[in-house]
């Protein structure tokens, strides 16, 4: 019984070694794998060595096979680098579908480019990244890099799924670290899904999993952050740009960051704080003292990136915001907080994340995190909190930007985890009032007023800046249901004390009611149809979410053309359920005066996949309604 | 008039060019240009340029030879916050030459001016907001960011831009979004030199040239060229939908090398006539003798046209062959950049090798086949003939007369089927022999589309059902291919579904998707509509064309600058067959009607018509030319508005 057990062996063994050069045959990926997906990852393993606190090497592999060409952005060759880290090696090998080796590509035919995106000035990040043509489809690529770097304050996140339309049929996540840096882990949505812990130890770590399949994108889903699994990790003991660090707990990590990296930033000319103790004259209300500094600031000051070395951590200088009046959000934050200091109001530095979705600072993972600052100023128990880089927000405002999330505010004594405000469903309003009338001809002639309030108020108010023709554009797009739309005289107010946005619009459109022999139809809501397009999908599979609530409220005179009578009306209509509470009614008045009222009202929540088609057919039904017309016959 | 008058009136215009003089030059900002509000002719202006200025004139290196230096001084108003970015400066320059210096950028005289109790204020920039970006190998960018600039602030900078490529100068733009109250550009250049100078745009401007002396130390007893270029008031340009390049109408001068004329030399011509222009490019190694190479390839090709003997055959299997094997790197240009041979070996190339390869193996099967240089959409339309204004080439191949362009770089071209951004303005074929002609780029061939509809209406369930078969043909399938092709059958699905108002859709089959590009696409499927349409008081309204009403008028501005660009003429077919439901009579249905502009540039019919149960419903909607002039907008916007309304009338169903 012998013999046969060990000549197995054997042959598994050349079995091994044979698959070795041709393991990335297209042919060998499973047929569920292939589904929904662009590119299949073959291998995506990372090995994390951290030798010391100020010492981390890291290596990848990645091997993908590519079906077409949207799978292209799936390969993932680049490497950035900067000052403190360094890319040891970086090489490509292509290999068609049978495996036959095509290309190699060495570390000089990578592109090297900065790193300066968007809205950024300067910065010393660059990447090196491959820019291959593949020369059919499909066929697999090999990439291998190695990065050395110091700074240990940041470890990679690891997401066993790196996008959409992308299967993974083997993802490894091996990692070294010395056992005093206090190394630690916090493992996210891995109910779902087959992930292996296959090492767990004071100095190791490891994790496997295999085939993972394609998913595929679909609206008001959660971010993939939030659906599928990732491993966030830390050191207790680390090092940022020539800095050592200690934190276990939320207060000393803020007690660090304080003192090692905003210390000393703060500080201004003599004559900048005579001239704020000026401006803020007898005031004594710590409130009000802090929103003239905020118009100062907002009056003063630009939004302009500059990410130079540590200066991507540490903002600038006070002074040199003083004297040049720039900066990104620390500088500017961190400025905005010098001036208070001078008037004797506390305030601290919010590290967050800025994002209209809403993501939290993990509050059980003290570690670095965010990727924006605010301000927080003592108000009460509560905080207000300032954006600084805007010329724009009233007071206090949080918008759709930094609303209802945690953050880490940074006080002298140390970090404490605080909720942003929330703007309750309810309080995101607009409100609707004006008139139109008909003429004989179907012609329309109207005016409105829509005061927005709330999360509203931020998209709303954008419409002040617009140029002429921007505007044009915005308008005939919003009442896109209006053909034929000219604008006549548009007013906003924008009220910054009580955060309220009034556009005040008279228009007139010709052709809205449509003639039909001696009838005239046109819809009666003419100011607020609903646009929600809700998708349909087939088969969806993630839970969904709307983040945000809002109340509309809308009470509109219509006068009717003299010489016609009504024929039909649109009966009322009033829709409840769990996604909001919607109603309609039309009262009819003397003198061929109409009154329409409609409220709509939609609640914030998650819900699951199943409920999607529900809610679907719950915004199919407002807008129908919404497009409810009347008959009106000549007399 | 008397004598005072005109003596006071001949005063004020000297005084008035006097003062102006004087307020171009930097340093001198006014109070009152402080103190202005808003821009007295563009009220909406979120900052003005309040002048530029440049000159652009040559030095001389022994051992490096000629430099051309350009100097621009800006003085900028700032009206509003959203116009704070005019105060990040940021100029890219071009360090990839093989032969020659890199260029090199040097701000200096940066400086903010603000008013503050009356008095102006000076804030001049440091180093600290200077900044050098090395994009990658072949590009630098010099970078500024100006200190205190806030709302109010005016704000001037001066750079020098370096270059030792004399061959184009860099462009003179002077106009921008927004407003440029005034600018002058001046060149003085070596009359070794001659340039070709463009002006592109609507906007008139001054010139003015004069033949000097020379006042540089390279040489003596020459003499020099000085231009000046100069306006006022050039309004800003905004960009616009259905536009084919936006900078096709931006003010700008460009100037580009003609010929070398040095004294006891040849003189050396670099462009002046098309056929100069194409002699130039036709000469270059990576042009013309890439095009005779044929070596590397003559095996397969033997064995492509083993049994294809016809000229029309042999075309047809050449382009498959190449589009199929030429995998293209999305590098543009004219000129081979590795060359045929290895591109051929590594299966990628650019477009010159690609294409360079399809020619050479027409030419080896008999047919005749020459190249055509092309301006893209993105590279625009020049306005003379000069080498720069070609980026991009493609075949022209003539069999018994007819012609035939073709370019392999894209999957799914096909003969005579070109990328979109192709079709723009003309292209410049040019023989061996070095002679050339214009070929249109621009197609009058209507791309048609064909919707069949076949539905019947069910009352009782809300609800339509039927059978659609839409087919494409020309830049319509090509179009539909290059979106599409990539998307799995259930995405596309999806999307279609939305597309179609939210319909249910089954048994889908399509014909052609890849198999042969040169025939139109057609889908085929069966569809579930619900909630189609209003019943208001028990009476049915429908729209006749269900889906495909148009609703939007695609154009809303009130003022047009730019042409009106379609891209190619388009036809759509809409045939449309109902039936009536049981208990249901029709009590109206749209008017037959023709809508169309002068000369059917563009054209709508419907025609409807009813017979015992059925309605047949069939419109016709032509786009005919491709281009329309800006004076056209109103006629074409009017064109559409009336065509919606037409649309929109409704088929009425009564119960009986």
């Amino acid at each position: 019984m012998k013999t046969p057990c060990y000549s197995l062996l054997l042959f598994l063994f050349t079995l091994i070694s044979s698959a070795q050069k041709s393991t990335y045959l297209i042919s060998s990926i499973k047929d569920s794998l292939k589904e929904n997906a662009n590119a299949v990852v073959r291998l995506d393993q990372m090995d994390i060595i951290i030798a010391s606190q100020r010492s981390m090497n890291i290596k990848t592999q990645r091997v993908v096979s590519v079906l077409n060409e949207k799978g292209l952005s799936d390969i993932d060759a680049y490497q950035h680098y900067d000052k403190s880290t360094s890319v040891k090696n970086i090489e490509a090998i292509v290999y068609d579908a049978l495996g036959t080796e095509i290309k190699k590509i060495k570390r000089k035919d990578f592109r090297d480019q900065s790193a300066v995106s968007g809205s950024t000035l300067f910065s010393d990040n660059r990447v090196l990244y491959l820019d291959y043509t593949p020369v059919s489809y499909p066929f697999t690529i090999v990439y291998t890099s190695e990065t050395e770097t110091s700074n240990t304050a940041f470890i990679p996140q690891w997401y066993f799924l790196g996008g959409y339309y992308v299967s993974v049929e083997k993802c490894v996540l091996n990692v070294t670290f010395p056992g005093n840096l206090g190394f630690k882990k916090k493992e996210f949505h891995f109910s779902e899904f087959n992930i292996n812990k296959t090492v767990d130890t004071d100095t190791r770590l490891s994790y496997e999993a295999v085939n993972i399949l394609a998913q595929k994108a679909e609206d008001l889903s959660p971010s993939s952050r939030d659906l599928y699994p990732r491993i966030m990790m830390g050191l207790e003991k680390f090092h940022l740009e020539g800095v050592d660090g200690t934190a276990t707990t939320w207060e000393e990590f803020g007690k660090w960051y304080g003192d090692k990296i905003l210390s000393g930033t703060t500080t201004l000319p003599e004559e900048t704080k005579i001239k704020i103790k000026a401006l803020v004259g007898d005031e004594k209300d710590p409130v009000k003292k802090a929103k003239i500094i905020y118009d100062y600031v907002q009056k003063k000051s630009r939004y302009v990136s500059i990410q130079v070395g540590i200066g991507g951590w540490k903002p600038m200088l006070a002074t040199d915001v003083d004297r040049l009046g720039y900066g990104d959000c620390k500088a500017l934050s961190n400025y905005t907080k010098a001036l208070l200091q001078t008037v004797d109001v506390p305030s601290y530095n919010t590290i967050l994340y800025g994002d209209r979705y809403k993501s939290n600072i993990q509050s059980d993972f003290v570690s670095m995190q965010g990727n924006h600052m605010i301000l927080a100023v003592p108000n009460g128990d509560n905080y207000t909190f300032l954006e600084c880089t805007s010329q724009d927000d009233p007071f206090g405002y949080q918008g759709t930007f930094t609303d209802d999330r945690d953050v880490l505010v940074v006080k002298p004594e140390g970090g404490v985890i605080v909720r942003t405000k929330i703007y309750e469903d309810k309080g995101n309003s607009q409100t609707d009032k004006g008139s139109y009338s008909i003429d004989e001809n179907g012609n329309l002639s109207g005016h409105i007023s829509i005061a927005s309030e709330g999360s509203q108020y931020s998209s709303k108010s954008r419409t002040e800046t617009l140029q002429p023709t921007e505007k044009e554009a915005h308008y005939k797009e919003y009442w896109s249901k209006i053909n034929n739309l000219k604008l006549g005289k548009v007013t906003f107010t924008n009220d910054k004390e009580n955060i309220r946005f009034t556009e005040d619009v008279q228009i007139t459109a010709t052709n809205y009611g449509v003639i039909l022999a001696n009838k005239m139809i046109f819809p009666v809501d003419a100011f607020n149809q609903s646009k929600s397009n809700i998708k349909r999908i087939r088969n969806r599979k993630n839970p969904f979410q709307i983040q945000r609530g809002y109340l509309d409220t809308d009470e509109i005179e219509i006068n009717l053309p003299t010489g016609f009578s009504i024929e039909f009306l649109p009966s009322n209509f009033e829709l409840k359920g769990k996604f909001g509470e919607y109603k309609t009614e039309i009262i009819k008045k003397e003198n061929n005066k109409l009154t329409y009222k409609r409220s709509m009202f939609l609640n914030k929540g998650k819900y699951s996949s199943k409920e999607y088609d529900e809610y679907r057919l719950f915004m199919e039904q407002i807008s129908r309604n919404d497009n409810a017309k009347i008959i009106l016959a000549k007399n | 008039m008397t004598f005072r008058t005109i003596i006071i009136a001949i005063l004020l215009i000297c005084n008035f060019i006097n003062v102006q003089a004087q307020n171009y030059e930097l340093g001198k900002v006014t109070i009152a240009e402080l103190e202005q509000k808003v821009h007295p002719k563009d009220t909406s202006a979120v900052a003005a340029i309040l002048f530029k200025r440049g000159k652009t004139f040559f030095t001389y290196t022994g051992g490096r030879g000629f430099t051309a230096n350009n100097v621009y001084e800006f003085r900028i108003k700032i009206y509003r916050t959203e116009g704070l970015s005019w105060a990040n400066q940021k100029v890219s320059y071009y360090v990839g030459y093989e032969n020659l210096g890199d260029d090199s950028v040097k701000f200096s005289n940066a400086v903010t001016y603000n008013l503050e109790n009356g008095a102006i204020v000076k804030t001049k920039l440091e180093s600290e907001g200077h900044f050098k970006n090395k994009i990658n190998k072949y590009w630098n960018q010099e970078t500024i960011t100006l200190p205190n600039v806030k709302a109010g602030s005016v704000i001037e900078f001066k750079y020098i831009l370096r270059s030792e490529n004399i061959v184009r100068l860099p462009d003179f733009d002077f106009q921008y979004d927004i407003p440029v109250n005034f600018f002058e550009y001046k060149t003085e250049i070596p009359e070794f030199f001659l340039y070709k100078t463009l002006l592109i745009g609507t906007t008139k401007i001054q010139t003015n040239a004069e033949v000097v002396g020379s006042t540089q130390v390279y040489a003596s007893g020459y003499k020099q060229i000085n231009s000046l270029y100069t306006f006022k008031d050039i309004p800003a340009l905004t960009n616009e939908k259905f536009v084919d390049n936006i900078e096709n109408y931006r003010g700008s001068i460009q100037n580009e090398l003609e010929r070398k004329r040095f004294p006891d030399m040849p003189v050396v011509d670099y462009t002046n006539t098309w056929e100069g222009v194409a002699t130039t490019i036709y000469k270059n190694k990576d042009f013309g003798e890439e095009l005779k190479l044929k070596d590397y390839f003559l095996n397969d090709l033997k064995g492509l046209l083993q049994n294809v003997d016809s000229h029309e055959e042999r075309l047809n299997v050449i382009f498959k062959f190449v589009q199929n094997k030429m995998n293209w790197n999305k590098e543009k240009g004219y000129y081979v950049d590795k060359g045929v041979k290895k591109a051929y070996e590594a299966k990628t190339g650019n477009v010159a090798e690609i294409n360079f390869i399809l020619i050479a193996m027409l030419k080896s099967a008999g047919i005749n086949a020459d190249p055509v240089l092309v301006s893209t959409l993105e590279n625009g339309i020049p306005v003379f003939p000069n080498r720069t204004v070609f980026n991009y080439v493609i075949a022209q191949a003539e069999i018994g007369g007819k012609k035939i362009l073709l370019d392999a770089t894209n999957k799914f071209t096909a003969p005579n089927i070109l990328p979109l951004n192709l079709l723009n303005w003309k292209g410049r074929l040019i023989k061996e022999d070095g002679s050339s002609e214009e070929v249109e780029m621009i197609t009058s061939v209507p791309s048609k589309d064909n919707y069949n509809v076949t539905a019947a209406i069910n009352p009782v369930l809300g609800k339509i059902e039927g059978q659609l078969r839409i087919k494409r043909s020309d830049y319509s399938a090509f179009n539909f291919r290059e979106i599409n092709s990539g998307k799995s059958e259930d995405s596309y699905l999806e999307k279609l579904e939305n597309d179609l108002n939210k319909s249910e859709i089954t048994d889908y089959t399509i014909e052609n998707k890849k198999e042969d590009l040169s025939k139109p696409v057609v889908e085929n499927f069966s569809f579930t509509l619900n909630s189609p349409y209003d019943i208001i008081n028990g009476k049915i309204f429908l729209k006749p064309l269900l889906f495909f009403t148009d609703t939007k008028n695609p154009f809303v501005q009130e003022i047009r600058q730019a042409s009106i660009y379609f891209g190619y003429p388009h036809q759509y077919v809409y045939n449309f067959s109902f039936e009536v439901p049981e208990g249901y009579a029709v009590e109206s249905l749209p008017k037959p009607k023709r809508i169309s502009l002068e000369n059917k540039e563009a054209s709508f019919l419907i025609n409807t018509v009813s017979d015992e149960n059925k309605i047949m419903v069939q419109v016709i909607k032509e786009i005919n030319k491709p281009i329309f002039a800006a004076e056209d907008y109103d006629m074409l916007k009017e064109f559409f508005q009336k065509i919606i309304v037409s649309q929109n009338e409704k088929i009425v169903l009564k119960k009986v």
